[in-house]
């Protein structure tokens, strides 16, 4: 993620000479294929500033993505990773990596290998030169995590950019493409806040107290306030250590001893006056115990309180040296204090150095995924008796030195200051000058050197440095008052820059993110514009199509995906007298989409529009996908037209259709009872006009009936019925036979209505009950179906010359009289068109008792 | 992944044409104003993320066509809805006079649902006709809460959209409450010793 967005990157561990560093590549294309693909983003080298920390704040819920938060020196970084093992193995590597520095010896090393991999440096040519690259060699198994989606600044001098504001501004080019998703919103708010973290915190400055003394396993029978309580102001935060708390066999080998509670108590009844302390922790191994308290009123920002200790001492591993450790946050910053015993003996130098690294190493706050360690912190205060020793001069001297107050000269053979200078040990740690006597060895309950055979050099034993931002120290000192041990106590006070969160400072940039976020969302809803919302037709005649053209032009920033999609109830999305191509589709950004409307009137829409049940009028709703959704409204006017009118209207209709008002047809059209002047016609005109032409001119036809006619004539011989022309009727037989089939096929009910229709099925090979049936038709029906029977009998009369069958003209016109009811229609599974098949049959068995039985009597018994 | 909202809430703006329906979602949402009218012919929404006592509540807000033809058609948005805004233009007597209308849509085609009545535009002292007192009268009477807005000089808008979320908010609290009532009933006794509610409230 960059700024607001998800960008892939690469990541690469790389190891030389048991030193590594992280690489992040940005690639050319995912998964990269080629090393050329790749380009070397930045390199971090795995060091005491790098930091790795998986996000411990997500509650793995549905473990959607891991969240890897990765730091090196200033610069934060935070990668989304997919779960899985090739993640957790390659993120293991880097927490091992990050193990092997910690507990690798000798000064830090300067990483000069990484030096040709300058950031910048453009396409890695060729990786040789002894260091490995882990899983280099196949980016698909490897240790190379692709598919990484990785959160970073763009270069190195962008960097600051970032940190100073996290504008960056959004590739909407690679958005627009599909390409970059926007990150997920959580990860975003969160590298956000910790970007502009500055911006609501302040600093508070709080002042600590150090303390560490070795009280030679004797009881606190002396009051404490002369080391815990000198100065006039109480510190925030005590931290005050002991070593060799009880010299016991017991203490040792249970861990349990009763001076615990004792010097708790005396720390307690030491600790200023002038303020209330709340305990932080207390923890304890054998000898060595830390205590950790703060002022009262800062109690309620401590969080994550963990102890943790590590011994060094028998066995490397036993309790009578080692280290102590507390940690915890304050506001937003953290702490780590530790108390450590380290190996005795003048020339143990390295002895002692190896137990700081095995501390440094082995403390670890397990309570954290993955663990802390101390140099996790931002602020650590390390205090203990470090037992290093002044050596190559004779102790008189040493003395001689302290008695005149000249303490530089004997620093100059201090170990501790000769391998801190060597960086052996203490690395990164600093230590305030060494102002005050030497700590060791006193002859108890006196401020003199020790007296016994031994004769020991005085060395400054107890000591206290620090790592972190912010730390000054205030003071550095012994108190040779306190007399029980043959150490004197060490304090240090400090004041230490602790980060505070502004709550209301950090609500409103929290706020400012989430508007950010939200306008962001919002530009990235799929947007388009139409470029007619309102689309009229010209007047639309039965039969005959017309076209407008509709474009869609994606304007927003993401591709669209669109559909013309049902209103509540419609079976469709549109009325079936219009038909939209294509009705779904997809546009990216920028382009257009051109959208076919096309209305076309035919035999199914006609009725409805005829009697003014439908209207030519609909309301398109044009749904994008995850956006919103457009009217678009459709209307045109509908030329009246006898196909599509009913029977009981067509005949009382003397005139051309078009010539009776519009209002007129409606009323015929919906009048039950129909009230007139003029008596109405036996059947309408316009069969009787299409019947009489194919009577006198088609015959003797071939295929009469089963040729269609052309579109073109069929729409002249609609216009010569409409309109009236004194003309012969236009259009070939064929034309005229459709145009026949199409008036009877358009009406709202076919000539048998529907109500008999199942009555009829059954009735179908009973010719009698079929007569029955048709003899209580509606009146003008019984003569259009009479009509026409006796015209197909005088047609089958000339199957010499025509071609038809009797069978094939039953089972056409059984159709027509006997049209299905509109709801079997569009029923296509295979046992409904199975059942189709017998309908059909027993459809055309009712139509073929008319056809070859002679229908005189009924005609004469009307 | 933590959660990236606590609630998410559809809220439904409806209202005659013309009475800064959209105007009000793009204050709200993108804290915008554009003088020019452009009617809505369609639905449309944006999105906007508020905190309300310390929970993150995610908003869709539903803004939609208010011309007569498309009421039907809209009317099918209203389902899923946890609140609805009713505005009306405090410069046009017909628009507060439809309020009733827009009333009684929402309660053929939602259950129980959060109102809240809206009266924009009401930047303009001189040519203001519905008077706060009638709207508030009315307000009382259907029992809702009455906010004055202007989406142009940005008044109350952040209030009202903060003042609907609360409502539906609570009502969702209670419902919760009421179910855990109910389960304390029934299920409690089998679960056995959990702590008994009822002596707390």
């Amino acid at each position: 993620m960059q700024g607001w967005v998800r960008t892939s990157r690469v990541l690469a561990l790389a190891e030389h000479d048991s030193n590594h560093a992280l690489f992040v590549f940005m690639s050319s294309r995912m998964p990269p294929l080629l090393f050329s693909d790749l380009a070397i983003e930045r390199v971090l080298p795995i060091d005491a500033d790098f930091r790795c920390e998986i996000d411990t704040d997500s509650k793995h819920q549905d473990g959607v993505d891991v969240y890897v938060n990765i730091s090196s020196h200033k610069l934060k970084l935070l990668f989304e990773m997919v779960p899985g093992i090739k993640t957790s193995n390659f993120v293991g590597e880097i927490f091992r990596a990050i193990e092997v520095f910690t507990k690798r010896r000798g000064p830090p090393p300067e990483f000069q290998w990484l030096h040709k991999y300058a950031v910048g440096a453009g396409s890695l040519s060729n990786s040789g030169s002894g260091s490995s690259w882990s899983g280099m060699d196949n980016p698909s198994r490897g240790l190379m995590e692709p598919g990484i989606d990785g959160v970073t600044g763009q270069d190195e001098s962008l960097t600051d950019a970032l940190l100073e504001s996290p504008e960056i501004s959004v590739p909407r080019q690679s958005i627009a493409k599909g390409a970059t998703p926007i990150a997920a919103r959580e990860s975003v708010i969160k590298y956000q806040m910790a970007m502009k973290e500055q911006h609501y915190t302040y600093t508070q400055v709080l002042r600590v107290f150090v303390g560490t003394w070795n009280v030679n396993g004797q009881p606190p029978t002396v009051g404490l306030s002369e080391w815990l309580a000198q100065d006039p102001e109480p510190p925030d935060i005590y931290a005050i250590g002991f070593q060799e708390l009880d010299l016991s066999k017991e203490a040792f080998l249970f861990n349990d001893t009763p001076r615990e509670e004792e010097w708790q108590e005396a720390v307690l009844n030491g600790l200023h006056k002038k303020a209330r302390y709340h305990k932080v922790a207390l923890v304890r191994l054998v000898g060595m115990m830390l205590l950790v308290f703060v002022q009262e009123q800062h109690a309620a920002y401590v969080r994550a309180v963990a102890t943790e200790t590590v011994g060094t001492g028998i066995m490397g591993k036993m309790g009578n040296k080692g280290g102590v450790g507390v940690r915890f946050d304050l506001h937003s910053t953290s702490l780590c204090f530790v108390n450590s015993h380290l190996a005795a003996h003048v020339e143990e130098y390295e002895r002692r150095n190896q137990d700081y690294h095995d501390i440094c190493s082995r403390m670890s706050f397990t309570r954290f995924l993955p663990p802390k360690g101390i140099k996790d912190h931002d602020q650590v205060y390390w205090l203990g008796d470090l037992n290093y020793r002044i050596t190559e001069l004779d102790p008189w001297l040493v003395k001689d030195y302290i008695d005149k107050g000249n303490y530089l000269p004997l620093l100059e053979y201090d170990q501790l200051h000769q391998q801190h200078g060597l960086k052996n040990v203490f690395a990164g740690y600093q230590e305030g000058n060494v102002t005050f006597r030497p700590t060791y060895k006193y002859d108890p309950g006196s401020d003199n050197w020790d007296s016994s055979e031994k004769n020991r050099a005085p060395a400054w034993c107890d000591r206290v440095l620090w790592k972190g931002d912010g730390i000054t120290q205030i003071t550095y000192r012994s108190h040779p008052e306190l007399r029980i041990s043959d150490h004197k106590p060490v304090s240090s006070l400090f004041d230490s820059q602790i980060r505070v969160i502004d709550a209301v400072k950090y609500r409103r940039i929290h706020e400012e993110v989430m508007k950010k976020l939200d306008k962001l969302e919002n530009e990235f809803l799929p947007q388009v514009m139409v470029d007619n919302t309102e689309v009229i037709f010209d007047t639309i005649h039965y039969l005959e199509s017309q076209i407008r053209d509709l474009i869609i032009a994606n304007t927003g920033q993401v591709p669209v995906t669109f559909e013309f999609i049902k209103k509540l109830d419609d079976s469709s999305y549109c009325k079936d007298w219009l038909n939209i191509e294509p009705y779904s589709g997809f546009i990216m950004p920028g382009e257009k989409c051109d959208i076919k409307l096309e209305v076309f009137v035919d035999k199914k829409s006609a009725f409805k529009l005829n009697s003014g049940e439908d209207k030519l009028y609909d309301i398109l709703v044009l749904h994008l996908e995850g956006g919103k959704d457009i009217f678009i409204t459709v209307t045109g006017t509908y030329e009246r037209s006898c196909f599509g009118s009913s029977i009981e209207a067509l005949v009382f209709i003397s005139v051309p259709v078009r010539e009776i008002p519009v209002g007129r047809l409606m009323e015929l059209e919906n009048a039950k009872e129909v009230s007139s002047t003029q008596d109405p016609y036996p059947i309408p005109k316009e069969i009787w006009f299409l019947v009489d032409h194919l009577y006198r001119h088609g015959l003797k036809q071939p295929h009469l009936f089963e040729q269609p006619g052309l579109n073109s004539e069929l729409l002249q011989i609609r216009n010569w019925l409409d309109n009236g022309s004194p003309d012969p009727m236009p259009g070939s037989i064929h034309s005229v036979a459709e145009a026949l089939l199409l008036l009877l096929e358009s009406t709202a009910e076919p000539v048998i209505p529907y109500n008999l229709h199942s009555i009829c099925l059954s009735a179908a090979s009973n010719y009698l009950q079929c007569k029955q049936i048709v003899m209580q038709l509606p009146e003008h029906r019984k003569n259009v179906f009479l009509y026409l029977c006796a015209f197909l009998q005088e047609v089958l009369c000339h199957v010499n010359e025509n071609g038809l069958d009797s069978k094939t003209v039953a089972t056409l016109f059984g159709t027509i009289f006997l049209r299905d009811p509109p709801r079997s229609r569009g029923d296509l599974s295979s046992r409904a068109r199975m059942n189709q098949q017998v309908l059909d049959r027993k459809k055309a068995n009712f139509v073929y008792h008319f056809l070859v039985n002679d229908q005189s009597d009924f005609i004469l018994g009307r | 992944m933590a959660r990236e909202y606590d609630h998410l809430f559809k809220l439904l703006i409806i209202g005659d044409s013309g009475v800064g329906k959209s105007s009000l979602l793009l204050r709200f949402a993108d804290n915008t104003f554009s003088g020019s009218y452009i009617t809505t012919i369609g639905v449309d929404f944006k999105i906007r993320t508020i905190e309300i006592e310390g929970e993150k509540v995610k908003l869709q807000i539903w803004d939609t066509a208010g011309q007569e033809r498309f009421r039907t058609i809209t009317s099918t948005y209203y389902r899923g809805t946890h609140g609805v805004i009713v505005v009306y233009d405090v410069t046009s007597g017909d628009s507060f006079a439809n309020v009733k209308r827009w009333l009684h849509e929402i309660e053929q085609n939602c259950d129980v649902v959060n109102r809240i009545l809206v009266g924009n535009k009401n930047d303009a002292p001189d040519r203001k006709v519905v008077l706060t007192e009638d709207a508030q009268r009315f307000a009382d009477q259907m029992g809702i809460q009455l906010f004055e807005t202007s989406a142009k000089d940005n008044i109350n808008v952040e209030e009202m959209f903060m003042a609907i979320t609360r409502q539906v908010l609570r009502t969702k609290k209670e419902r919760k409450e009421r179910q855990a009532i109910q389960n304390n009933d029934t299920v409690n006794l089998r679960k056995g010793p959990k702590q008994n509610k009822r002596k707390c409230c």
